[in-house]
Parts: C-alpha cells; sequence; structure tokens
C-alpha cells in the first residue's frame, strides 16, 4: 500500500512564531487519518498548507504524487479540502451551491446534475434541494460543505475540524458518513482536539504539538507502545496484607513507583511490554499474592495525548 | 523531536476496503479501479490555449452566476429597478418644467425662436439626466463590488473556493462581471427615458452615445476600484468604508484640488483663461488637467457641455458652483445664439471651435478676440477643445482598470500573493 499523502519537512514560518517545524507525515491510502494535537498545534497549518491555500517556508508535501507547490492546480483536482471555519453563501439553494462548486471544478453539465443528486443522497440532504443554504441547520451544513468536496470525485480529503460545534447525533452521523466514504475508496486526513472522536474512527493518528510530530501510527500501535510506560493497577483480595504486596512489586526493577490507593487498589508505575507484564504477574502469584484484577489503567487517546504532549514539553526543557 | 516517537508502522489490515493497486510509475491521479462508477477526471489541459480559454469562460460564468442568483432572487431587484425609473422619469420632468419656464421667458425676451428655445429644454433634461444616471454609477458600481471579496473572507467561503482548480482571474472578473450587470441594467432601462431629449432637439444620437460610453467605461472603472479595495481589505465595513472614500475624493477631492489650483495660480474665474499675473504663491498655470481624469462627474460635464456647443445652463453651473475654477464654455449671462460662422478665439492655448465652429487656429496667450456671433469662442469644458477630454478620461480609467484587475487577482490568489514583492522562501538549515 503506497502512501497518498506525504510531507518531508514541512516548515512554515510566520512573523515571530514557528507554526509548523519540520512535519513529517505518511498517510496510506485508504486510510482515514487522525492529526491530533492542541490548539495552536499546526493542525490547520499543514492542511492548509495541504490544501494548496498555503506556502509552505520550506519542506515538501505531496498528494497522490502531486508537489503541492509546484503544482497547485493539479493537486487541487485529487483533493477535496472543508476548512475549519466555513461559511455558507446567502440566497443560495442546496443544489446552485453543489453546481457552483461542480462549475468550478468545471464537471460538464449533463454529469453535474445527475451527480448532485447522487450526493445529496450520500449526505442525506436529498430532500433539501431547493432549501435555502443559510436555513439548514448547523449539522446539515457541515454535510452539505463535505459534499462540495466531493463534487470531483477527490482522492484524498481534507477535512479540518469537521466536527466542531455538532451535536452529538450530527457527530455520530458525520462519523458514519465518514466510515462511508472510506468505504468508497477515499483517503482522509482529519484533524481533531476532540480526542474520542477519533478514537473510533481512524485507523491511525498523528500527534501533533508544536507543529511537530509527536507520535505517529496506528492508535492501537501508539497505545500498546506507551501504555507500559504508563501504569498497571493490581486489585489483590481483601485480607491480604497489602503492603507485603505492594513491596514486592517494588521490588521488580520494571516497576518504577508503586502505591496503595484508597480503594485498596495497587497502582504501578511499570516499564516494559506486554511479556513483562505477564512475567510480573507471575511472579506475584507464585509468591502467593492473591491477585484478581491484573490490568492496564484505562488509557485512552485523551490520556495518551496528555501522556505525549507533556513528554514533548520534558524534552523540550531539556534541550 | 522527543525519542518516544514511533516509527509508523503501516497499517496491515484495513478491514472495510479492499486494496487497490496503485501505478507508481505515473504520478497524480493513479487509480486503476474506483469503488463508485464516476471516472477519473482527466488532468488539466496543458498548453492548450482554445480549451484554456474555455475552461476559463466556463470558470467565469460559474461566479458571475452564482453572484447574480443572489443578487435577482427574489422581487427586489426588480423593485428597485422600478422605483429608480420612477425616480429618473420624475426628475426630468421637473428639470423639464424649471427649463422650459426659464428658456420660454428668455426666448420670449431676446425675440429668439420657440424652437429654439426647445433645443435647449432638450439639453438642459439631458443634462439632468446623464448627471443622475452619473451619479447612480458612483454610487452603486463601488457599492456592489466593494464586498466582492472580502465578503467571501469574513463568511469564510474564500478558502473553500481556493481550494477548487478555479483561477483568481476567473473569481475577480466573475465578481466585477456580476457586479456590473445589474448596474448595466439600470443604465441600459434609462436608454429609453434618455431618448426623450430627442423629443425636445438640441441633443444629437451623438451626445448620447458618448454620454453612455462615459457611463459604462466610469461604472467598470469604479467597479474595480470596488474590487480592489476588497480585496485588500479584511473585512467588508473597511472596505466600504474606504471605497467610499476614494469615491469622494475622486468626484469632490479633485475638484476642490482644481479649484484651489486655479485660484492660486490666478486663473480668471469669468473667462476662465490665464491671466498670469494675478497668481498668487509658488502655484502657477492652469492645474493639470490629469486631475479630473478619474472624476466621472468631469467627463460626463464635458459631454453634457459638448451638446451645448459650451454654452448651457449646466456648463455655467459649473463655473459659479467652482467660483470660475473650473471654466466650461463661455460663463456669460442670458441666452447666446450659436453661430454657423467659425468663431475666432485665442485663450490660453485650449482649443476653440464647436458643433457649429469649424477648427480654429489657436495662439497661446493672445488677446481674446471675439467672433461673429458675438461671443468669445466656446472653450469646452477646462478649457479644452470637445471630444478631447472625455476620451482621455475614458483611456485613462481603462488603464487604472486593467492595473486594479490584475492587482486584484493577485491578491485573491492565495499562495501566489505579491510574488514579486516576496522574497524567495528560505530554505530551513
Amino acid at each position: 500500500m503506497s502512501d497518498i499523502v506525504v510531507t518531508r519537512g514541512l516548515m512554515k514560518r510566520y512573523p515571530g512564531t514557528l507554526a509548523v517545524a519540520g512535519l513529517d507525515l505518511n498517510v496510506a491510502e485508504g486510510e482515514i487519518f487522525g492529526l491530533v494535537g492542541p490548539n495552536g498545534a499546526g493542525k490547520t497549518t499543514t492542511l492548509r498548507i495541504l490544501a494548496t491555500l498555503l506556502r509552505a517556508t520550506s519542506g515538501d508535501a505531496e498528494i497522490a504524487g502531486i508537489d503541492v507547490r509546484r503544482d497547485p492546480d493539479d493537486a487541487r483536482r485529487v483533493l477535496g479540502f472543508m476548512p475549519d471555519v466555513f461559511g455558507v453563501y446567502d440566497d443560495m439553494k442546496v443544489w446552485e451551491y453543489l453546481d457552483f462548486f461542480a462549475r468550478c471544478y468545471g464537471i460538464p453539465a449533463a454529469r453535474r446534475r445527475r451527480m448532485i443528486g447522487d450526493l445529496l443522497d450520500l449526505v442525506d440532504l436529498g430532500d433539501k434541494r431547493d432549501a435555502y443554504v443559510q436555513g439548514l441547520s448547523r449539522g446539515m451544513q457541515q454535510r452539505l460543505c463535505l459534499a462540495h468536496t466531493l463534487v470531483h470525485d477527490p482522492q484524498v480529503l481534507l477535512l479540518d475540524e469537521p466536527a466542531s460545534g455538532l451535536d452529538p447525533r450530527a457527530r455520530v452521523e458525520l462519523r458514519e458518513l465518514l466510515r462511508e466514504l472510506r468505504a468508497l475508496g477515499k483517503t482522509i486526513v482529519i484533524s481533531s482536539h476532540i480526542l474520542p472522536e477519533l478514537e473510533e474512527l481512524c485507523t491511525a493518528v498523528a500527534i501533533v504539538d508544536h507543529g511537530q510530530v509527536l507520535a505517529h501510527g496506528r492508535v492501537s500501535d501508539i497505545e500498546r507502545r506507551l501504555r507500559f510506560g504508563a501504569v498497571l493497577r493490581v486489585r489483590i483480595l481483601t485480607g491480604q496484607d497489602h503492603e507485603e504486596a505492594r513491596a514486592h512489586f517494588a521490588a521488580d526493577p520494571r516497576v518504577a513507583s508503586a502505591t496503595i490507593l484508597d480503594d485498596g487498589q495497587i497502582e504501578l508505575g511499570f516499564r516494559g511490554d506486554d511479556e513483562a507484564a505477564a512475567q510480573l504477574l507471575a511472579s506475584a502469584i507464585g509468591a502467593g499474592i492473591r491477585v484478581t484484577s491484573f490490568a492496564r489503567a484505562a488509557s485512552d487517546l485523551e490520556e495518551l495525548f496528555l501522556q505525549v504532549t507533556s513528554g514533548q514539553a520534558r524534552t523540550e526543557q531539556v534541550a | 523531536m522527543s525519542d518516544n516517537v514511533p516509527m509508523r508502522d503501516a497499517p496491515a489490515e484495513l478491514p472495510e476496503v479492499e486494496e487497490r493497486s496503485v501505478d507508481p510509475t505515473l504520478p497524480g491521479a493513479v487509480r486503476t479501479h474506483v469503488v463508485n462508477e464516476k471516472p477519473l477526471q482527466p488532468r488539466r489541459p496543458r498548453r492548450n490555449p482554445i480549451r484554456a480559454i474555455r475552461s476559463g469562460t466556463s470558470q467565469i460564468v460559474a461566479v458571475a452566476l452564482k453572484e447574480l442568483r443572489g443578487r435577482v432572487r427574489g422581487r427586489r431587484a426588480f423593485v428597485v429597478l422600478t422605483f429608480y425609473l420612477l425616480f429618473l422619469g420624475g426628475f426630468a420632468w421637473a428639470w423639464q418644467l424649471v427649463a422650459e419656464r426659464a428658456y420660454v421667458q428668455n426666448a420670449a425676451l431676446q425675440g429668439g425662436s420657440a424652437a429654439f428655445a426647445s433645443s435647449l429644454v432638450g439639453q438642459e433634461v439631458f443634462g439632468a439626466l446623464v448627471l443622475v444616471e452619473t451619479l447612480l454609477v458612483v454610487f452603486l458600481a463601488p457599492a456592489f463590488t466593494s464586498g466582492a471579496i472580502s465578503l467571501e473572507r469574513e463568511k469564510q467561503t474564500l478558502d473553500m473556493l481556493a481550494a477548487t482548480p478555479i483561477s483568481s482571474l476567473a473569481i475577480v472578473i466573475g465578481k466585477l462581471v456580476s457586479a456590473l450587470a445589474y448596474v448595466f441594467l439600470l443604465i441600459a432601462a434609462s436608454i429609453p427615458l434618455t431618448a426623450i431629449v430627442f423629443v425636445f432637439g438640441g441633443v444629437g444620437p451623438d451626445d448620447v452615445v458618448r454620454a453612455y460610453a462615459v457611463l459604462v467605461v466610469s461604472a467598470i472603472g469604479l467597479g474595480s476600484l470596488g474590487l480592489f479595495i476588497s480585496a485588500l481589505m479584511q473585512r467588508t465595513q473597511g472596505a466600504t468604508v474606504v471605497t467610499f472614500f476614494m469615491v469622494l475624493f475622486l468626484t469632490l477631492g479633485t475638484m476642490f484640488g482644481v479649484l484651489f489650483w486655479n485660484t492660486m495660480s490666478g486663473v480668471n474665474s469669468n473667462s476662465g483663461f490665464l491671466t498670469g499675473s494675478s497668481g498668487v504663491g509658488p502655484i502657477k498655470g492652469r492645474a493639470p488637467e490629469a486631475f479630473l481624469w478619474f472624476n466621472p462627474f468631469a467627463a460626463q460635464y464635458d459631454v453634457i457641455c459638448g451638446a451645448s456647443d459650451g454654452y448651457g445652463g449646466w456648463c455655467s453651473r459649473l463655473n459659479t458652483v467652482t467660483n470660475g475654477a473650473i471654466t466650461v464654455g463661455s460663463t456669460r449671462s442670458g441666452l447666446i445664439v450659436p453661430t454657423i460662422e467659425p468663431a475666432v478665439g485665442v485663450d490660453d492655448g485650449s482649443g476653440v471651435g464647436g458643433k457649429f465652429g469649424g477648427p480654429v487656429r489657436v495662439l497661446p496667450d493672445q488677446p481674446v478676440t471675439v467672433g461673429r456671433g458675438g461671443f468669445a469662442a466656446d472653450p469646452q469644458p477646462f478649457g479644452l477643445r470637445r471630444d478631447t477630454f472625455w476620451p482621455r478620461s475614458l483611456q485613462a480609467w481603462g488603464v487604472l482598470s486593467l492595473v486594479l484587475i490584475l492587482a486584484s487577482i493577485q491578491l485573491v490568489s492565495p499562495t501566489r500573493r505579491w510574488r514579486l514583492l516576496r522574497r524567495p522562501a528560505r530554505r530551513f538549515a
């Protein structure tokens, strides 16, 4: 599988700030790729460079093998871009809105008519064809805006915070729509700081902060990689000597810290992989500690994200 | 980078999507099969001027159509048109009554003919109509364009537009065409009304054509100005304010500039001729004509006074308003009967002669010789020969429009902004 979106050392300098500082991304074809980061991390700048709306200070960006800096017009034909904040034209009907953008891509009239019907069905706005755009709800406008990125059947969709400002139902609908688009063969790059959303949706993520990629890969990979740098929670049978058990765990060289929590669980700061964790559990049982539960602390993307971004802060201090 | 960055693993499995084969030898659109049935977009045609023009035209049509749909939707456009024509008609009628009263009286006093008085009424009505239409163009053309680009920025729609292959040229021209289309509609709708002057006489069809040429070119020029400021500014409110200050400067500002200059340099307020010795201060000579090139009223005044051979009521009105600084024709009071004979006159180097007079040799700074008609030869507006000022004004507007449109295109383009002024991108070492 080839990478359809590639950036190499992408950098964008604004007066006074470095918005993107040497960003390397690889997005494989057919992925839903999440660009995660706090506000000001450089997500929007990166997407706008990819969408040919900004010129990178240095570095390369390619979409489907097209250099976005050298051939912006060609790149625009293979990508669809949905900005984070978007408006709609007043005095315009839904079908006219799509017709306008289809004309911008030079799609012939005969195909436009059929395509608009198909797209409106896809985004579930088929019955709103003759409604005025400004009269649609926020969620409908968002779906219409997504539909406009599809008029030219692009290979890559760049969606900047597409779920912002949507209620939970609209978010679910959007997520379903994105899955449908992926099934149609689109590669989707989506940025968000709403992490649980991406966790369910994305096949791969890049965690970005201060214009750099901090972690890059499938969600499960990143989790696996980071999880055992994190926290294990052990529950032992009540009536046992918790302090003795804690001491046993603390004696293991891979356990950085061991504390007894208020609810009786023992929390271990653990460095090691699954194999090491299994060994630790076996040794505990061998020592007669009656373990009822031995689990990683629930780690979702949000926690991961906090871990990674705080790690970045540490390395910066060292440097 | 922090050291806990893992290398990206290629996802081993993607459950919902089959693997698609990609031909690595072709850069760009290389899907060998797609899941849905639509064929791939053809690549942008290169170096084919005919196709480029065709696609450019269709893009301009796309933008203009989108704009016009919003503008003429509903009854608003037609209500505006109706009231505009009613107002214009009422104004022409009122002015005709005023002129009739004045000239019929004068004609009787001077023993002139009713037919001649009628022609003067025609010239009065023509001037009134054309000046009101100029006023309309001066305000509407920039008003329609001063929000064209900044509104897209404000509504966050310009980015979506810029991410399509539509060219900045198509955006700018499409916006200009759609904004001006409505102005042109208003102008065209007034033509039958203006034709009423032919009932009275005194105005030739060529005068009407001149007047409409000035209207159309002024509309394009002022529309381009509004568009440029709209592309320059981030906010529509600011763009509108700046545009109208520019319009005020071009109309009133230039006029007062000329007034100041000519007063300081001692242009005779009665004859409009330079008397030479009466100037004060360092300013010498007549104000440069170029001051007024971008004043649509000045060009229109030239046409109006040309229609009446430089002696109509409108001509002396401008002279009165500017205290003689801008002299249009003779400022003698009362009725002047045009002469068929060639008039002989000398002024400060400007032309003489008019519709009824033949070309006359002029000598600079000589005393004025009174012609056979009993009046000084007819200097046209600003002391120029007929048909010399307004064509220059239109040419100047043409050049300025072109410059403004090109500048707007640069400003609209997301990545090519002021390429000439940009330093080359620095490589990060």
